[in-house]
């Protein structure tokens, strides 16, 4: 019987310390004091506890060890395994937000890779209770702030930490708060963003429903530093349940003075309330969605003037994402420069992602920035169900693109995502094996923006439209010689001249598909033929010589395409063929075969 | 006068008290997810099986709370079995059935069930 759980921190640091030496003395001495049948040893990602590495943990109890030597091994098997005595003078007391969900999850493949700060508490506290949220630390960043912080120091802290915006632009969020504070205006807003439009992304509807207070305490922060007292959630109709733990949460915070007048006894005041979105995919940009809050059309304006200027009804208003709020507390208390040793040199922190499609394990997902998609692909998600070739990973959703499996090792932040030719975006995050059509899935996503495009500016209502006309032709083996360079040219012209970021996006699954996987266009206009046997026109059925001529086939054809005599091989004729596929699924031999 | 971070601490230890009064110290604790996802994978009967044996004192020095989604979308819904002085268990993909097997086995009997366990 296991009694022990023993988790070795496997961050780079605690790598760099030798902590893979120090996991072999530890299970040669296990074997020594007889203890194998006892201690399970389990490896972490990085806790975060860099500078206090080697880090081990001990289950039950979470002691946590740090700066652990060969020679406290023996010590700590001897002492608190042994003997059931923790050792006080080798136990670190670290608190840091972020790190008390591995203390719980950490012990799995699957949670192990991963950094959660922005979800810290999603999947650990009943989201529809305050107390549970207070117990953990909850507030204490906006009462550190408001008992001695001043505004500025709070724009400081969060420039400091290099936090970028988690909305898809990844526009510095320290800097927009400076912006946003130094207009002179007695009216200002807050707004938080939590339209999430994106196709198949969820990111956003978890963290609220998994905690909504967190949210709530970096928005009141936001409205201390920048000067506003008045903050709005922007949500759509469509997340029922996150709106009910929202109205909950700004009930209960009001309550227990966390919100509304003098908050927590300050002369600082700050009222939240939601607004609902009809779920319209432009109302996720911000000028769009500044315009449905005011009861107006949702159209994207011009800008400048940025929203941190002219506004919500004119006003300097500072709009950030669902997760962008709810690392503003962890930047808080764990501090900016804590929070910049996560990441890369210009991506901070970490990233929370939707993994889908055809991978193990489907799932949300928080990784430090610089995680390379191998890792989150492999390691996280358990690769691909049923021996299946990676072909494609797609990022960004509907504005992002398709990358190949030879940039499998790209690490994931802002910059080389880019430069792969896709996009961080929001977050989605989507598997593609051998099975899917890369001409299909670029028709997926155009589909989706042409017919979410507002119309209010030609490039974008027309481009996206005749680039969609020009992907359904291919797929229905109607394509046309000169066709690629058509939709080369459409979609740079909708990328420069669409008035906002969803034309201008709008092109990447075409544009990104055709530059690498140029083949499977060309296949398709030129060979009508697709590889992946996904566009039905292009597929042909045909009798093989396994054929002993039963007439199976010949009697379940609908369209009656089927020919042959008695005993001998029957033959499709593929002009009258649907491509339904009745004939393959009868055939009790084989015979039929999808070419 | 109190600073708001004073306010703050003597919030918290209220809050800490009114979870310890709910009987957060219990031998055994239950979390079941309850989030759009879980809910739609049928979470709610889960949690509802677990509400039934506490009401009708089938098990006894349970604390049972929900919690929102900790990400493993193909497993839900989930439920996590924290035992003092044990490592926490989690559960996918658990049905009302499962629920019960999970009430007679592990927490009477203290039998993790394997099979079900998150790995
Ligand atoms: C078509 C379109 C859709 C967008 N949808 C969203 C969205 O759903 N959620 C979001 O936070 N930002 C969305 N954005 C980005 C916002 O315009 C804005 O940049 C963001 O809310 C700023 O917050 P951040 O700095 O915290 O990322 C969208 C942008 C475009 C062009």
């Amino acid at each position: 019987m296991k009694e022990h759980v023993i988790t070795i921190c496997n961050g780079t640091a605690c790598i760099n310390k030798d902590v893979r030496g120090l996991q072999n003395i530890l299970e040669e001495q296990l074997v020594k004091l007889d203890l194998q049948d006892k201690v399970k040893i389990n490896v972490s990602g990085c806790l975060g506890m860099c500078d206090k590495g080697p880090v081990m943990i001990v289950y039950p109890g979470y002691t946590i060890y740090g700066g652990v030597t060969e020679k406290d091994i023996t010590e700590i098997l001897q002492e608190h395994i042994i003997n059931k005595r923790p050792i006080s003078r080798l136990a670190i007391q670290e608190d840091n937000l972020f790190n008390r969900f591995f203390r719980i999850f950490g012990d799995t493949k699957f949670f192990g890779r991963q950094m959660r700060i922005a979800l810290r508490n999603c999947g650990i506290i009943d989201p529809e209770n305050i107390d549970d949220y207070i117990a953990l630390r909850g507030y204490e960043a906006l009462a550190k702030i408001l008992t001695d912080m001043t505004a500025q120091d709070v724009i400081d802290e969060v420039k400091k930490s290099g936090l970028r915006g988690r909305g898809g632009g990844g526009f510095p969020t320290g800097t927009k708060w400076q912006f946003t504070a130094d207009q002179i205006n007695d009216q200002k807003y807050v707004i938080c963003n939590a339209d999430e439009g994106d196709p198949g992304a969820f990111m956003d509807r978890s963290a609220i429903e998994g905690d909504p207070h967190t949210i709530l305490e970096g928005m009141i922060i936001g409205g201390y530093a920048i000067g506003a007292n008045k903050g709005i959630i922007y949500i759509r109709a469509e997340y029922p349940l996150a709106i009910k733990r929202l109205e909950k949460a700004l009930a209960d915070a009001e309550a227990h003075c966390l919100l509304g007048k003098n908050i927590l006894g300050s002369n600082f005041d700050f009222d939240i309330e939601i607004r609902l979105g009809a779920g319209a995919f432009v109302c996720g940009e911000e000028t769009a969605l500044i315009r449905s809050i005011e009861g107006r059309r949702g159209m994207p304006k011009p800008r400048p003037p940025y929203p941190s200027v002219s506004g919500l009804f004119g006003f300097p208003t500072l709009i950030n994402n669902v997760e962008t709020w709810a690392n503003v507390p962890v930047v808080i208390l764990d501090g900016g420069s804590w929070f910049s040793t996560v990441g890369t040199e210009k991506s901070k922190g970490t990233k929370v992602f939707a993994l889908a499609g055809m991978v193990n394990n489907t799932g949300l997902i928080e990784v430090p920035m610089g995680t390379t998609l191998r890792e989150i692909i492999y390691d996280i998600g358990g690769g691909l169900p049923n021996g299946k070739q990676l072909k494609a990973i797609q990022t960004g959703g509907p504005s992002g693109g398709c990358l190949p499996a030879e940039y499998l090792d790209t690490p994931i932040d802002y910059e080389s995502l880019a430069k792969a030719g896709s996009i961080m975006g929001s977050g989605g995050m989507i598997v593609m094996n051998e099975d899917v059509c890369m001409v299909d899935v670029a028709r997926f996503f155009i589909e989706f923006t042409q017919s979410e495009s507002c119309g209010k500016c030609t490039p974008c209502r027309e481009g996206t439209k005749r680039m969609y006309e020009i992907l359904t032709r291919i797929i229905e083996g109607k394509g046309m010689p000169g066709d690629i360079e058509k939709l080369e040219r459409l979609g740079s012209m909708t990328q420069k001249a669409s008035l906002c970021g969803l034309g201008q996006s709008a092109p990447n699954p075409v544009l990104s598909t055709i530059k690498n996987f140029r083949e499977e266009y060309e296949e398709h206009i030129n060979e009508k033929k697709c590889r992946a046997g996904v566009c039905k026109a292009l597929l042909n059925y045909v009798i093989t010589e396994k054929c002993i001529g039963c007439g199976a086939c010949k009697r379940v054809c609908p369209v009656d395409a089927i020919d042959g005599n008695k005993k001998q091989m029957h033959h499709i004729d593929n002009d009258k063929c649907i491509r339904c596929g009745m004939c393959m699924n009868t055939c009790k031999f084989g015979a039929i075969i999808k070419s | 006068m109190t600073t708001p971070l004073e306010t703050l601490r003597k919030k918290r230890a209220e809050s800490v008290n009114r979870i310890l009064q709910k009987g957060y110290l219990a031998n055994t604790r239950v979390y079941v997810g309850m989030a759009t996802c879980e809910i739609a994978a049928g979470s709610k009967d889960v949690m509802e099986v677990f509400q039934n044996a506490i009401s009708t004192g089938k098990v006894k020095d349970v604390y049972l709370s929900q919690k929102g989604c900790a990400g493993r979308c193909n497993l839900e819904p989930t439920v996590e079995v924290v035992e003092a002085g044990k490592n926490p268990i989690k559960y996918g993909k658990v049905t009302k059935e499962r629920a019960w097997d999970i009430i007679t086995k592990h927490i009477i009997n203290g039998e993790v069930i394997e099979e079900w366990v998150i790995e």
